[in-house]
């Protein structure tokens, strides 16, 4: 009998968690820091980075398909014990609730700085949860479902992105590669980066009904990541001159305030509302996932009062330390360390060790 | 039941948020137009129109004046005596003086409109040939309020090339991009307001030239920017009697290519493709029998005007045109030894303009 015969998604779920946990804020401001890096090839940078995430989700298929109906908390008891991957599992806890709070803390910052500016951050952050708890108290499916319906209401957003196209200018990335491949080899670790988020697959493989097709979705959810990405740094170079972008700390934003109607002026504070759906299944999948591991440690099966508490901390913390947007970005910078391990060497690793955990084992049942 | 009351209290709290902070449009001060200029003693002044919302009020504009040290400051002391609370949020133009366009690092006092989120980009920036007050404080009969009617002005005259329209933004990328240096619309007002041309600005912002509507136009086909109408009135030498030929016409296709090589300095060609469509002629001509000669003698004249124009931007070392951006995509190793004094070395280079005229039709009599 199956185990999670209630919860589990579809492949079309899994592809869009997956991307909906990847594509977050941090596209807003990706084309400025490529820029910064990589002058008008940064957009070369964002394709090396996507290889690097698609074959370390590969990986992360291939270790989490050794044992199909385990969680990452069962295969990790089983490779290293129960005290060892008790620990491991609260790294990864740690590490989930961490992102958590800083993709709210971000938002938070966006939501505060573009239309609610004498909001306080705790209200602000109150008003995301209540959603946020609606649907992270639930299973799998039910953040499976909000991820693809919330994916087919914001496809329509990049279609305003080529308005501003219409004064693009293309020579602006000629000559390609300017400084050569050292520049853009530096920009990777930024593209590589910015695909964080495929890490929760580990979690929600389980839940998958058709595992066969894990590595092509997966692969599916990367590529339409990348391909939102590169379309973003498109237009915004075309638009931008590769003096001027670097100016601005979220070109896409001001790319946006350029949109005018007849009816409609500031269409980036619309569109930035908008987007608040897209950045919440950055964070529902997290916000599910920490009290998810947080259950599994106790050994509980209901995980929604955790849900709860860790967003009452949440609040908390921000009431207590009032972030600000450096703060923010520190943080962020600490996510992306600890998510470098935890999503690109631990699935590799965790291949390999699983591969000869299984030799190992099978000379010890001879 | 429980769903219900949950249903109606979001609702509530939908419709409550309206009430708690609301702004009337009566306390808002709109100020549509921001004046920049300098008094005798090079202080900083600035200007500012609103509309007045008020019944009593007979008229239904205020303009101030006042001496501050920068933008935000200025806004203090507009709340000191406006009726409503200053907001920039949709200021439509900004007048700057030449006497401050001639200063060194004018471009600073704007800073005010990028950093602020609430503040807009697609404001018209336009130089005010003389004091920024004689524009602001004119109250014309025969014109709704100034912010429309000068917005108005610009917007439609940009559509014929009588001047050119730029807006913050457009200002942001043009000054920051070192292939190009910036163009305004140029104002002037003696008993009534006049669109002069275009006011040219080399690379650190200051005023260097002015050009003439006629010569706006053929600043915008050697910029690629041929949208809008571009109708023409020349007077083409003929080898017959000695009085002026004036031939107008209209320009449905004009198409512009631009190549570079380097060879010890710059040497650009540009094709310029016109189709044309006579207007009116004030001599008589066979078109039928003579189609070719009148050609010939257009392009000549056209050329002409041309090289004209681009010896007169280069004696004063700025490139409006953006030749810089062509000499950046195709001859980068040499561009990037002069980036930084492009202006300087656009100057030294050679500037081919080719001209080809079709004439398409000579309108429905001979």
């Amino acid at each position: 009998m199956k185990k999670y015969a209630f919860n589990e998604i579809t492949v079309m779920q899994y592809i869009f968690l997956i991307n909906g946990a990847q594509v977050g804020t941090g596209v807003l401001s990706l084309p400025r820091i490529l820029a910064e890096k990589a002058g008008t090839d940064g957009w070369i940078a964002i394709i090396i980075g996507w290889l690097c995430s698609v074959s370390a989700s590969i990986f992360l298929v291939k270790a989490a398909a050794k044992y199909p109906e385990d969680t990452l908390y069962e295969i990790l008891i089983r490779f290293f014990g129960k005290i060892l991957g008790k620990v491991l599992i609260s790294v990864y806890m740690v590490y989930f609730a961490f992102s958590a709070w800083t993709i709210l803390v971000n938002a938070c910052l966006y939501i505060k700085a573009w239309f609610l500016p004498k909001t306080p951050e705790y209200i602000v952050l109150l008003l995301f949860s209540i959603p946020t708890f609606v649907i992270a108290r639930n299973g799998l499916r039910v953040l499976g479902r909000y991820s693809e319906l919330s994916f087919y209401m914001v496809i329509w957003i990049p279609l305003f992105l080529l308005i501003p196209l219409k004064d693009g200018n293309w020579l602006h990335f000629l000559p390609l590669l300017k400084e050569g491949w050292r520049p853009v080899l530096s920009a990777v670790p930024t593209t590589v980066t910015s695909f964080l988020g495929f890490e929760v697959a580990f979690f929600f493989y389980p839940f998958l009904q058709k595992k066969q097709h894990a590595v092509l979705g997966i692969t599916i959810a990367n590529t339409l990541t990348i391909l939102f990405y590169v379309f973003v740094t498109f237009v915004c170079y075309a638009y931008f001159s590769p003096d001027g972008i670097i100016e601005f700390n979220q070109p896409v934003l001001n790319l946006l305030k350029l949109i005018e109607f007849r009816f409609l002026e500031r269409f980036d504070m619309v569109l930035l509302a908008v987007y608040l759906i897209v950045v919440s299944t950055a964070w529902i999948p997290y916000v599910y996932l920490a009290p998810f591991c947080f259950s599994q440690l106790l050994g509980k099966q209901d995980h929604s009062n955790y849900v709860i508490i860790l967003l009452l901390i949440i609040i908390g913390m921000v009431f207590w330390l009032d972030p600000t947007w450096n703060d923010s970005e520190g943080w962020q910078k600490m996510v992306v360390k600890g998510g470098l391990g935890l999503a690109f060497v631990a699935p590799p690793f965790l291949w390999v060790y699983s591969w000869i955990y299984e030799k190992f084992r099978r000379r010890v049942s001879h | 039941m429980k769903r219900k009351t949950l249903l109606c209290l979001s609702l509530v709290a939908m419709m409550m948020t309206g009430c708690a902070d609301q702004m009337f449009v009566e306390d808002v001060s709109l100020s549509l137009i921001l004046g920049l200029d300098l008094d005798q003693d090079d202080h900083l002044l600035v200007y500012m129109s609103s509309p007045v919302f008020n019944k009593e009020a007979k008229v239904k504009e205020e303009k101030v004046e006042v001496k501050a040290v920068s933008i935000r400051d200025s806004r203090e002391l507009f709340d000191q005596t406006v009726m409503a609370l200053t907001s920039g949020s949709k200021t439509q133009l900004l007048l700057v003086g030449k006497k401050l366009l001639k200063r060194k690092n004018w471009i600073d006092y704007i800073d005010p409109f990028y950093r602020d989120p609430k503040n807009t980009v697609t404001t018209r920036v336009v130089a005010v040939d003389g004091p920024v007050s004689d524009v602001i404080f004119f109250r014309p009969k025969d014109k709704p309020r100034l912010p429309l009617y000068l917005a108005n002005l610009v917007d439609t005259a940009y559509r014929r090339n009588v001047t050119i329209k730029t807006t913050l933004q457009e200002f942001h990328e043009q000054t920051t991009e070192k292939g190009i240096t910036a163009s305004i619309t140029e104002m002037k007002k003696d008993h009534k307001i006049m669109l002069t041309g275009t006011a040219l600005l080399d690379e650190q912002s200051k005023y260097k030239l002015s050009i003439t509507p006629n010569e706006n136009k053929l600043l915008r086909i050697l910029q690629h920017k041929t949208k809008g109408d571009f109708p023409f009135t020349i007077s083409v030498p003929m080898e017959s009697n000695g009085h002026d030929h004036w031939i107008s016409f209209s320009t449905p296709s004009i198409k512009t290519k631009t190549r570079v090589r380097y060879d010890n300095h710059f040497i650009f060609n540009t094709d310029v493709k016109m189709r044309v469509i006579i207007t009116e002629r004030l001599f008589p001509f066979n078109v039928r029998r003579d189609a070719a000669k009148l050609q010939k003698s257009i392009e000549k004249k056209m050329q002409a005007d041309f090289e004209r124009l681009i010896k007169k931007t280069q004696t004063t070392g700025i490139d409006p045109f953006g030749f810089g951006i062509y000499a950046r995509a195709y001859t980068y190793p040499e561009w990037k030894k002069v980036q930084n004094q492009w202006g300087k070395a656009f100057s030294k280079a050679d500037v081919n303009v080719k001209v080809h005229v079709t004439i398409g039709g000579m309108g429905t009599i001979k």
